[in-house]
């Protein structure tokens, strides 16, 4: 401990006294490449720092950083500045004598970009690993996770120690580790090093591992001496015949083979007189024609010849293909791999965990934009092509409210019931004015909910444009929850899950449970005897609607939260959400959940056999929606008895 | 998506059909003549925020050109028409403004598609065209200028960037699935794998236009990193997709200094739709930044403002593109002393026009710009923070980093060919490709 | 006893006279006549819509005949146009490809004009090889026979797996709106091979007739619109007459009755699906050549929707009020975005048609549902004093009960 702080207080004070160059004339030597800085040019500045270390070169290096270095363009001089207002306040980088100009116009920013502000960061890394400012150690330590170098390894063993606070004291134990075992000096402590990282699930840690893995891909005769082999590849199931010949062209350990646009070249170049060894060019239109020509050339000497399969195959029989580590110690890379091992298996179960998350979450969204529908289109019968833009609707109004409460929490708090609000009174509105009068014309409430449906985007995109607008997320929606490096989800999912459970309970509640829905199910079975018992089946229908049209737009708040607010989102969930309800099963709210369901996990199963076209996801999926329909017509859930639909 | 009802033409009957007439009226150009720019933008559909604005460029551009005085003291009329964002109306556009109206140039389109649509139209009846947008390249049309970038003034500086500036060793290549990201992205793979990246590093994935499900995606691009490698995404996500992609690497934890992201469909427009909060010290590259500072630019922010009445509203590329096109269009008339196409074609090559950001921009004979190529880092307030500006760069027509297109070449100057092959030294087309 | 066809169908004989005159019109005033007085752009603007009208009385039979609501026969259009598009990219490009390989040194060998010809029509979008499905794409008979055999076997597949399990009203509009969802995806992504979001273009310029001009080729293909639009009127006024129009409208009016009596619904079903996506195929490829690009936009699920909006505007259940709705709206439409309309000043407020025509359109949809159920077909009904059956009824399983009344509170 003791002799940590003095190595510290050496680095500090010692430093200075010894070397009595200014830290301006240092950079003046160095101007052009503080001025313009680059990843090329930055480390001879570090390096020339760190070889004659000045007093306040760290203070120099963090304001370099974070752009705060100004160049005087009259001399050239570099100052710490601020800006205030269209002026500076410049710092003298020895003295620290402050002057304010008021124009900024004789003066230059110097904006060092991402990777020399990462070089900086390292370079800083020494300085700041057991400083007083929590911010400025955690900051250390992605430095180094981000460029792990072997001489960082020193002074981050020696800052441990001294590390109060046990979340970063572990942060600095694991980084230890990992830096030991990538750079360690002794084989022994790499091994252990390897062995506590087994397992890890990390993304650091993969990295680490897989860099000590590193292999390269060799041919020869034999393999030489010493070397650490991973693996010997064979013909046939490692390489196949042609990659593995050219890889002995490649290394001059066997002739080229003959190519068709060798033999092209070969014979426009020997065109004479418009004949190639005898052969008309004009007959040359086929390639057996033109391979018999080149033949001739061969057997005229004018041609390389063609590579004999009996040779090839002897050539490759005499080489021997392997891929063999860089790293030489074959103690450290079979601990590597066994590292590796480890890491596999539980790397595998967290992809599954993770993609099933995905699934989960991309159901609920699914669930939340129909479960509306599942209110309109499967207890009441009504096809609302609208219904897309009352999600729209919704989003927009959390927009608007956004607008004028600018407090995130609040606003989305805000948001929610006046969605529902907005989009309850325009489901009534358009319930009484067109749904009413097409009860029994259900392919004309198709077409007349579709009219509504073009008005309200239009209108949408008269009054907000066509361009996306920000619905922002309060901080505590912001983040992710980490299971691991692995298996995370963002917040705002987990809400929009927890928000389609909640809608599911809610109208489970209100079906099963209330006057309300006993009413609903009631007009919806039977509206002539509904009606004769006393119930209004107007005002039913009407309420039915406007709760189904609220829904949509309460998910369109959640849907504009994780993605984002255009006149068109609409549009982009209709025809999914009426697949939902279609194939989990009319009338029912557990088929919608079933459909959602099976959409969802459906379409993240073609994603990950194909996770470089999320397009043939969305392709597949639809078709098999529509031949999944087309052989259980009822849905996942068939209502038993007299069904909704027919 | 494109939109039905607007397939028909509007020219019902062509008397009716739609005029923006900027005169003068100040009675600067004596003579009577006009001479007529043709402007095919956008004013509704999908593509309207974005060609609107371009729009309002040009009739800024011609009414300070008759402020100015006119050209060969003519007036300059704009005309204005609307393609609705609808592809085969382009077509149908550009034939009217060339046949109907009679214009002497167009400058218009914005995606890909509908530059292909306009320009079997072009090429049939010689019109004259200045495209402004940066675009995919493998083009080359003797009626249309490019006054955008081409690959290698856009996304090859900005894997150079990537490459030596923040030592990214693994790349994911995310775009939206449409010709651009996938032309882009097959020369951005062909020019890593030149550069040594071992091809199992490059992660390329398409999606689909207004994509938000992005969680799959973003994870694994995170997942990326377990090579040990610096990891770096390279963007050609169009639109509104981004937003959800944006929110999603933010929600994953993902920083700019772990993960950064360098986006070539980004620019001052589409992030004033942003919360850019998320979006800070991510990167993007383009030929032009609001942020530049120079007196050029400094008035021509200045003339937007005036012009719209708006002080809020933010320049970007496509408008320097227009600005550059439109100054260099106007020197080549008064050198040509004439509107014809033909001879102001001839009287392009070689015209310079100082750029908004510092240097010259020279057009070449390949109808491209040699241009600088600027990288800016995203700040909070929805500008750019220019870190990196090269010389100007020549725009190549033909990418060098493809088998088939790298024996091309294009020079309308001399060899009077946009496709020629120079090992066989043939010309293989002199229509273009669409 | 019988009477003739013409005799029972007047209205064919009116609308193919008007055709006629309006075709003959069109070309006098054309510039390949020389006059001058309808731009050639717009005379394409003409044809095309002749092509509209077509699939919109395909539509109408299918709908308000059969009373099958399919949101997917603007697919079928799509297919009929890529079909086409197809030969006339590769002969184009096969011609391009053929002078420039000329000068090579060698003579080309089959395999190098192939994929000469791939990496012309494929290297805008990244690739070189051809598809499978371009397999015919040499061949203008095949290509042709593909326009008809391509959106028809879609069809019958697509319909006899729906009809077959009894999908029916609202459930098989969803359905069919889904297939051209999964459709237009399908063609979004490049690896289908026909070229992704950038479609098929240069469609204008017909292989062969380069030297004629786009005056007359324009000109050529007005007259097979309008032909193949004579043509199709007559053949579905045919189809819909009869004993066989009998069942297809009893189809529609009460579907298990007409299984009760024992015919086979799902036959009658399928053939009339089938036999309008076919049309609408030729329609097609009809359309595109003069639009001169066709991209997986054009068969999005909303283009679909528009065509049976047209119907409905135009009057459901009689030829002519689709065509005249698909005339009107189209036209209509285009007259309004275009800008042409004059905007309308409320002093506060400036109604911009390019952003109101959708609010109009809409709304006038809606109303025309709600209460002109006929749309402007139904004026020409009014004028020969032609009355339909009253409908009545609400609620409950016997429709046509005065159930409705009952039901109000009093």
């Amino acid at each position: 401990m003791l002799r940590f702080m003095l190595v510290c207080l050496c680095l500090i004070f010692v430093a200075p006294v010894a070397h009595a160059q200014s830290l301006q004339s240092l950079l003046q030597d160095n101007a052009d490449a503080v001025a313009n800085p680059s990843r090329s040019t930055v480390d001879s500045i570090v390096s020339a720092l760190a070889a004659a270390p000045v007093e306040g070169s760290p203070r120099f290096l963090e304001d370099w950083r974070d752009k705060a270095i100004w160049v005087r363009l009259s001399d050239g001089i570099f100052f710490s500045a601020a800006e205030d207002g269209d002026g500076l306040v410049l710092t003298d980088l020895d003295t620290g004598a402050q002057t304010t100009v008021a124009e900024d116009d004789g003066f230059d920013q110097i904006r060092p970009n991402a990777g020399v502000r990462r070089v900086i960061n390292a370079a800083l890394v020494q300085f700041q690993l057991s400083d007083a400012d929590v911010t400025r150690r955690i900051a250390a330590l992605d430095a180094i996770s981000r460029d792990p170098a072997a001489d960082q390894l020193v002074p981050l063993r020696q800052s441990i120690p001294g590390e109060p606070d046990a979340s970063i004291l572990a942060r600095k134990v694991q980084l230890e580790r990992q830096l030991t075992a990538r750079f360690g000096d002794s084989m022994q402590e790499r091994v252990a090093a390897i062995n506590f990282l087994s397992g890890d699930l990390s993304v650091e840690v993969r990295g680490v591992i897989s860099q000590i893995l590193t292999t390269r891909q060799f041919v020869g005769i034999s393999i030489p001496e010493g070397t650490n082999v991973a693996q010997i590849m064979e013909i046939g199931d490692d390489l196949d015949e042609a990659e593995a010949y050219q890889l002995l062209v490649d290394a001059d350990l066997a002739p080229a083979t003959v190519t068709p646009d060798d033999i092209v070249a070969t014979l426009t170049a020997q065109i004479e007189d418009g004949q190639v060894a005898g052969v008309d060019v004009s007959t040359l239109g086929t390639d057996a024609a033109r391979i018999a020509a080149y033949d001739m050339l061969v057997t005229r000497g004018d041609a390389a010849p063609f590579i004999a399969p009996e040779d090839r195959a002897s050539a490759l029989d005499a080489h021997t293909f392997y891929l063999a580590y860089t790293e030489v110690n074959v103690d450290i890379t079979t601990a590597a791999e066994d590292a590796e091992a480890a890491i596999a298996m539980q790397l595998n179960v967290g992809k599954t965990l993770d993609l099933t998350l995905d699934a989960l979450s991309l159901a609920s969204i699914y669930f939340l934009a129909a479960i509306g529908l599942a209110i309109t289109f499967g207890v009441m019968g009504v096809i609302n092509m609208a219904h897309g833009e009352f999600i729209m609707m919704g989003a927009y109004t959390g927009y608007v409210v956004q607008q004028i409460v600018p407090d995130y929490t609040l606003s989305i708090i805000i948001a929610l019931p006046m969605a529902f609000g907005v989009t309850f009174a325009a489901g009534v509105a358009m319930e009484r004015l067109v749904i009413r009068h097409l009860y029994h014309r259900p392919l004309e409430t198709l077409l007349a909910t579709f009219g509504i449906a073009i008005v309200l985007q239009q209108l949408a995109k008269n009054i907000f444009g066509t361009q996306a607008r920000p619905l922002t997320s309060p901080d505590w929606l912001a983040g992710a929850w980490v299971v691991n490096d692995v298996v995370q989800i963002s917040t705002i999912r987990i809400a929009i899950f927890a928000l389609a459970l909640l809608f599911l309970c809610l109208i489970l509640y209100i079906l099963k449970r209330t006057r309300l829905g006993l009413e609903v199910r009631a007009v919806t079975q039977n509206p002539g005897m509904a009606a004769s018992m006393g119930i209004n089946p107007d005002r039913i229908n009407m309420l039915t609607f406007g709760l189904g049209s609220g829904i949509a737009g309460i998910a369109g708040v959640a849907i504009g939260l994780y993605a984002k607010v255009t006149s068109e989102m609409g549009a982009d969930y209709i025809v999914q959400s009426f697949m939902t309800v279609v194939v989990g099963g009319v009338g029912n709210v557990w088929g919608t959940l079933a459909g959602a369901s099976l959409i969802g996990f459906t379409q993240k199963g073609i994603e990950f056999f194909n996770p470089s076209n999320t397009l043939a996801a969305q392709t597949y999926m639809i078709l098999f929606v529509i031949l999944f329909i087309q052989f259980r017509p009822k849905g996942i859930v068939a209502l038993k008895g007299r069904a909704a639909g027919d | 998506m494109g939109d039905v009802t607007l397939k028909l033409s509007k020219n019902l009957l062509s008397t009716l059909s739609v005029t923006t007439l900027i005169a003068a009226g100040s009675g600067a150009a004596a003579q009577d003549c006009t001479i007529k720019v043709g402007v095919l933008h956008s004013l509704s559909g999908t593509m309207a925020i974005s060609e609107t604005t371009l729009a309002d460029t040009m009739q800024m551009l011609v009414e300070g050109q008759n402020e100015a005085g006119g050209l060969l003291g003519c007036d300059l009329e704009a005309v204005v028409v609307d393609p609705a964002s609808d592809w085969p109306l382009f077509a149908e556009k550009t034939r009217e403004l060339l046949t109907v109206e009679e214009v002497d140039v167009i400058f218009g389109a914005w995606t890909s598609v509908s530059r292909k649509s306009a320009l079997p139209v072009l090429e049939e009846l010689n019109g004259l065209m200045f495209y402004p947008v940066q675009y995919e390249g493998e083009e080359s049309s003797r009626n249309v200028f490019y006054t955008g970038a081409a690959p290698n003034q856009q996304a090859i500086p900005a894997v150079d960037y990537f490459l030596e500036e923040l030592g990214v060793e693994q790349f994911a290549l995310l775009g939206t699935d449409y010709v651009y990201p996938r032309t882009t992205n097959n020369i951005l793979e062909a020019y890593l794998i030149e550069k040594g990246i071992a091809p199992e590093n490059i992660f390329v994935n398409y999606t689909p236009f207004g994509q938000s499900d992005w969680a799959t995606i973003v994870s694994d691009v995170v997942a990326l990193g377990a090579g040990g490698n610096q990891v770096g995404v390279v963007s050609t996500i169009n639109g509104d997709a981004n937003v959800g992609f944006y929110k999603e690497l933010a929600a994953a934890g993902v920083s700019a200094d772990d993960i950064p992201v360098i986006a070539f469909s980004v620019g001052e427009e589409e992030l004033s739709g942003f919360d850019t909060s998320e979006l800070v010290g991510h990167l993007a590259a383009w030929n032009y930044f609001m942020s530049a500072d120079t007196p050029e630019n400094e008035a021509f922010i200045e003339q937007w403002h005036a012009y719209t009445g708006d002080e809020a509203r933010v320049t970007n590329d496509p408008m320097e593109a227009h600005y550059i096109g439109f100054n260099m269009w106007v020197n080549a008339v008064t050198e040509a002393g004439s509107v014809e196409v033909d001879a102001v074609r001839a009287a392009m090559y070689g015209q310079e026009f100082p750029n908004l950001t510092g240097g010259t921009a020279v057009m070449l004979p390949n109808h491209h710009l040699a241009k600088p190529v600027l990288i800016g880092e995203i700040t909070a307030d929805g500008q750019f923070d220019i870190i990196s500006q090269t010389s100007e760069v020549e725009g190549d027509a033909w990418t060098d980093f493809l088998p088939e297109s790298a024996v091309l070449t294009s020079d309308w100057k001399d060899l009077g060919c946009g496709m020629y092959n120079t090992e066989t030294e043939t010309c293989v087309q002199l229509t273009s490709n669409y | 006893m019988r009477k003739s066809f013409i005799a029972q169908n007047p209205s064919v004989l009116w609308f193919l006279a008007g055709l006629a005159i309006f075709t003959l019109g069109v070309t006098f005033m054309s510039e390949a006549a020389g006059v001058d007085m309808i731009s050639t752009s717009f005379l394409k603007t003409l044809g095309k819509t002749l092509c509209l009208c077509l699939v919109a009385i395909a539509m109408d039979v299918v709908w308000g005949y059969c009373g099958i609501l399919s949101l997917g026969h603007f697919a079928f259009f799509g297919i009929g146009g890529y079909a086409i598009g197809m030969w006339l990219m590769y002969a184009r490009t096969e011609g391009i490809v053929a002078t420039s390989l000329d000068s090579a040194a060698l003579p080309p060998t089959p395999q190098e004009i192939t994929d000469a010809i791939g990496s012309q029509i494929f290297g805008v979008v990244g690739s070189s090889d051809f598809p499978a499905l371009w397999a015919f794409s040499h061949s203008l008979p095949l290509q042709l026979l593909a326009v008809v055999l391509a959106p028809g076997l879609l069809a019958l597949v697509f319909g006899w797996l729906a009809f077959r399990s009894r999908v029916t009203g609202v459930y098989l509009s969803i359905l069919t709106q889904a297939m051209t969802l999964a459709l237009s995806l399908y063609f979004f992504q490049n690896d289908t091979g026909l070229r992704g979001n950038n479609g098929l273009s240069g469609l204008q310029n017909i292989p062969g007739l380069e030297a004629r001009g786009q005056a007359v080729v324009s000109l050529w293909f007005f007259w097979a619109s309008a032909l193949a639009l004579g043509m199709g009127y007559v053949l579905f006024a045919y189809v819909v007459s009869g004993k066989f129009g009998s069942v297809i409208r009893a189809i529609r009016d009460n579907e298990a009755r007409v299984r009760f009596l024992g015919y086979h619904v799902e036959h009658y079903k399928l053939f009339i699906f089938t036999l309008t996506a076919m049309v609408a195929g030729v329609a097609g490829a009809l359309y595109y050549p003069q639009a001169g690009i066709i991209n997986p936009a054009e068969i999005a699920p909303i283009a679909s929707i528009y065509l049976a909006v047209w119907v409905a505007i135009g009057g459901r259940g009689r030829l002519y009020g689709a065509v005249i709705g698909a005339a009107l709206v189209s036209l209509m439409s285009s007259w309004f975005t275009g800008g042409s309309a004059p905007n309308i000043n409320l002093g506060f407020y400036e109604i911009k048609w390019t952003d109101w025509w959708l609010v109009l359109l809409g709304v006038s949809f809606v109303l025309v549902t709600l209460y002109f159920p006929k749309g402007v077909g139904g004026i020409f009904d009014a004028l020969v004093r032609k009355t339909a059956v009253e409908r009545q009824g609400d609620y409950g399983p016997d429709k046509g009960a005065w159930r409705n009344d009952e039901g109000k509170p009093s």
